[in-house]
Formats: structure tokens, sequence, C-alpha cells
């Protein structure tokens, strides 16, 4: 009741933050009744997705400040868990959902432990070697599809239990759900001792263990509960893209994209994922498709997300909100 | 039994011997100053005794309790705290918050660790910078503030690594008063490392001289001062003269 209480309690910020919330949450709760286009609708899914995916690295990456940079083998496992369990045992999506995020708490234990044996750079290449091993697995395992990855079965008629709709609406308005639950768990997360713990685990390593704190198996908890938001974010994308492969689920360029987004939104900061993801996406989108499909300069987008990283990581560490609360504190 | 001891503890850094089969027990309440040359081995034995290194050989015991080896986040749920020499001045908490992850150590709820942090920061007279960030203050309040986050773990012995360097003598004066109060007050055994010799003579009841890694004498203030090797090694021929 207490950490219910905390999570919708948004009080601590500032006014203008708080309207801010309202506005952009009336925003999304009425932009499919905005008559927009299809692609409108994609955009923004992805956006709240991408969001999704964000809050969860804020958690290690953000709060814990360990640059993290595998998080695309849990989209991997909760996407594979939810297709394949579908098409084997026509599992319904409510089902094989909760069990995707058990596997993948369960391996981010296993991987974790001896992880966070490692500290800053070794840390980031080992995160990104465990992912691109895991992909390696799927690509060449036939049981589950290997590189060709696997079709959902298709219903005829819309499917509250399979989550299967004709219109994105019903997609859209099931991510927002899932958007506010994150951002609500991130309110409190924030908040609570784990939250505190882990801001000084980023700050000072040595005073946060004198202080009693277990620094590897708070890590640990922080990269499963991150490993847990992925999870979710992958069973959306089986379910709405009712097609996956490892290319498109477990891919370093999506471990990279995850992390950029808090990065440059702002890591540590609740907002911060969600700017960062409003400004990447279509972005992205504008990238992939126009530069790299119709200009043929495909490959450009890596490019200019590299960039962006080293701008901010030398600029502003704490990225477009870090700018934003600059000014707020020179008014002052 | 003793408050803490510690036996024989020898730390070999590959050759280079900064602790030597050192060897001393302190009570319960005491107040016990540290000393040494720079490069004597006082905070590696700090760390030993904490668990930031793992003793070669050697055993220390904490209220009857087996403690060699353990980790740092261990010996503090013990109730052993301690602060560092040199504060990381860290710019992502604020005052409040850095004392309130000390407070988490005893509890899991936020409005308890919020009391108990402001609590200690009255009792430093810190109320006042609550919410400023570390890298905001000078060096004489960040110390404090390091002081604040020890102490809100609630430790029966604190460990201070050079609370006083770097503060100027009416600053001195007032953390003197501080650790006396701490000491009478909230009973807690203080271990401190100190290079300004005032002030360890005031604060301490005993006084344990450590020189290239091995303990060469341990007694009370006033005959520490008058011991032959502790002059040659530390003190100099000057400071033995002008008492």
């Amino acid at each position: 009741m207490e950490k219910l209480k905390d999570a919708l309690n948004f009080s601590d910020f500032s006014k203008a933050e708080r309207i801010g919330l309202i506005i952009f949450s009336v925003f999304l709760l009425v932009f499919p009744v905005l008559g927009t286009g299809s692609f409108a609708k994609t955009v923004m899914i992805q956006f709240l997705l991408f969001s999704l995916f964000g809050m969860g690295w804020n958690t290690i990456g953000g709060y814990g400040g360990q640059v993290e940079l595998g998080k695309a083998q849990y989209v991997g496992i909760g996407a594979y868990t939810v297709a394949l369990m579908m098409v084997w045992w026509k599992a319904p999506f409510w089902i094989s959902m909760p069990i995707g995020i058990l596997i993948a708490v369960g391996y981010s234990f296993i991987i974790g432990y001896p992880l966070f044996r490692l500290k800053g750079h070794y840390f980031a290449i080992a995160t990104i070697c465990t992912s691109l091993v895991l992909k390696d697995i799927f690509d060449n395992w036939n049981l589950v599809g290997a590189a060709k990855g696997i079709e959902l079965p298709i219903h005829d008629h819309p499917d509250f239990l399979y989550m299967q709709f004709k219109s994105d609406t019903y997609y859209y308005y099931f991510i927002m759900a899932l958007f506010y639950i994150g951002l609500f768990y991130m309110n409190w997360f924030r908040k609570s001792k784990l939250g505190y713990q882990l801001r000084m685990i980023k700050d000072d390593e040595d005073a946060a263990e004198s202080l009693g704190i277990d620094i590897r198996w708070c890590k640990i908890k922080a990269y499963s509960i991150a490993s847990a938001f992925v999870a979710v974010g992958g069973g959306f994308m089986a379910v709405y893209n009712l097609y996956i492969d490892p290319a498109s689920t477990m891919e370093l360029s999506l471990s990279i994209k995850i992390a950029l987004m808090a990065m440059l939104g702002g890591a540590a900061s609740l907002w911060g994922p969600i700017i960062g993801a409003a400004f990447l996406v279509p972005l992205d989108r504008f990238l992939g498709s126009w530069l790299g499909g119709h200009k043929g300069l495909s490959g450009i987008d890596f490019m200019i997300y590299s960039a962006l990283i080293m701008v901010v990581s030398a600029y502003q560490p704490r990225g477009i909100w870090g700018i934003i609360e600059q000014f707020r504190k020179r008014g002052h | 039994m003793s408050f803490l001891t510690v036996e024989n503890i020898t730390k070999d850094f590959g050759g280079l011997v900064a602790n030597n089969n050192i060897s001393f027990s302190i009570e319960e309440g005491e107040i016990i100053g540290l000393i040494g040359p720079n490069g004597a081995g006082k905070t590696t034995l700090f760390n030993c005794i904490v668990g930031y290194h793992r003793p070669d050989s050697g055993k220390v015991t904490f209220k009857g309790k087996d403690i060699t080896g353990f980790k740092p986040f261990e010996t503090s749920r013990e109730g052993i705290g301690r602060t560092f020499q040199i504060m990381k001045v860290t710019t992502g908490m604020t005052v409040l918050e850095n004392v309130m992850v000390g407070a988490f150590c005893r509890t899991n709820d936020r409005n308890t660790a919020r009391m108990e942090a402001l609590e200690v920061l009255n009792g430093l007279a810190l109320h006042a910078v609550k919410d400023y960030y570390i890298n905001e203050l000078p060096i004489a309040i960040q110390r404090k503030v390091g002081l604040a986050r020890a102490l809100a773990t609630k430790p029966v012995l604190l460990m201070l690594d050079e609370v006083a360097s770097g503060l100027n003598p009416k600053e001195i004066e007032e953390v003197v008063e501080l650790l006396r109060r701490l000491n009478s007050a909230q009973k807690i055994t203080l271990f401190l490392i100190e290079h300004i010799m005032e002030m360890v003579m005031k604060v301490s009841q005993r006084v344990i001289v450590l020189d290239y890694g091995e303990k060469i004498a341990e007694g009370l203030p006033a005959d520490i001062v008058k011991d032959e090797n502790v002059i040659k090694a530390y003190l100099g021929e000057k400071y033995a003269k002008g008492l």
C-alpha cells in the first residue's frame, strides 16, 4: 500500500513537470482518436515501447551507473518465450509473458553473477558479448527457427487472450498501459532503498560499501529488474509484429539504441528515457528508412548514434534533461 | 574479552610489507589515536580491519566474533563505521540523500531513514546544508558529511581516517568537541588516524604508533611524546624539546 502511494506520488517534482506530465498523458490518451494515419500510430507505438525499454535500462544503467550494452538478449528472451509457447502449446499471451519475465530474470541472475565481478568498460564489453553469444545460438538453433525466425499463428478474430488485433489502436492502448505501469514502477523505484543505494554506488563504490551496501548484490538486483522490463517489451514485440527473428530482437544495435534512449534523454532521471525515445524513435525512422533505404546510405544511422554517444558522454553526461535542469538552475 | 582485538596482522603488497605483525586491542568506550609518518601503514591497517584488504595473516575479532576477511559491507553491518581520508566530491546526491543511504543500512523504510538522517544532520549542525550537493560545500563541511554518513549507520565503533586534515584551528576545536560528545553521549568507541598532534593529544586516551608497518609504541599520550622511538620516527627532536 505504502509502495503504491509512493508510485503514484509525483509531488516532489516541480509544478511545470507535473503539468507537463498531465498534458502528455492527455495527449497519449486521445492520440488514436485524433484521426492520424497508421504511420503516426506505428511511430507512437515504437516510442512507447522504447520508452519502456529505456526505463528498464535506467535502473542499472542510469541510477546504478553501469554502462550496460546487452539488453537485447532479454528482448529476445521475452519475445521468443511468447512466440514459442504460442506456436508449440497455443499458450495465451497472459501465461507466456509472465513466464518470459521469469526466464529473463532467472537468466539475468545467472549472467549477472559473474558479470558484476567486472567494472567499467570491461563490464560494458562483457554485456555485449553475452548478448551476441545468445544471438548466435538462436541464429543456429533449428528448433527455434534459427535465422529464419518464427511466425506466430494468426487468428481470424481479434483475441484478447492472445493479444491479436486487426487495428493498431488496441496495440497502442496496450503498450500505453505497460508504459504507465513502467512509469509508476520507476517513480517508486527511484525513491526506494535500492534506488538510493544504486545512486551511492554510482557516486562512490568504496563509500557505498562502508555504508553496509552489498554492491554486487544490489547491481544484480537492478540488472534483473531491467531485464524484466525489457522482456515485457520483447513479449509485446512478438504479438505486435507476429514475426520474430534473432536479427530483429537480439541485434547489438537494439542494445545500443536502448542504452542511448536513456543516456540521451537523461540517465538517472524519471523523464530521461521518455525524452530520449521521443527524440530518437522518429530520428531512427528517418535515418533507417529514408536515408538508409531511399538514398542508399545504409549504415549512416550507426555513425550518427555513435557520434551522439560521444557527444553526450563528453559534454552533458546527464543528457537532454541535464541541459534543461541547468537552464532552470540558472533561472533561479 | 576486548571490544576489538587485532592479532598479528600482516599485509604484504608484493614485497612491500605495509603491516607487519601488528597486535593491539581496544576496549569499549575508548578513544584511541593511531599515528605515524606517511606510509607507515595506518590506512592499510584500517582497511585490513574494515575489510577493504584481506590480511595475509592474523586475526581480527570484534565483540567476540571473528571478522577477519569480512567484506566492508559486512563489517559495517556488524557496527563498524568508517570515514575516508579523501572524500570523493560527488555531484549525484544531496547531503541529506547521502546520509539517508547510511541510515538505510538499518532500515528498509524511506521515511524512517529520512528521519534518522535528519536527526544525525541536526546533531552535527548540518541541517542548513542538507539540500546542497557535496561539490558545492567547503572541505570542512564535506568532512562532516562523511562523518554524518557513517554515523547514520549507527556504528558502535567509528574509525576516522584523518577527519581534521585541512581544517583550521577553530574547526579542529569543533571536531574535538564533537568527537568527545559522540564518545560520551552516544557511547561510540573511536579509533582515529590523525596527523595533527595537538588533536591526538587532546582527544585520545591511548595512542598507537606505527612506523614502516610495525607497531613501535603504545600508551598514554603523555608517555608517547617522551618515547625515544616515537621521537626519532615521527615527532622529531624539536617537538620533544618544545614540550
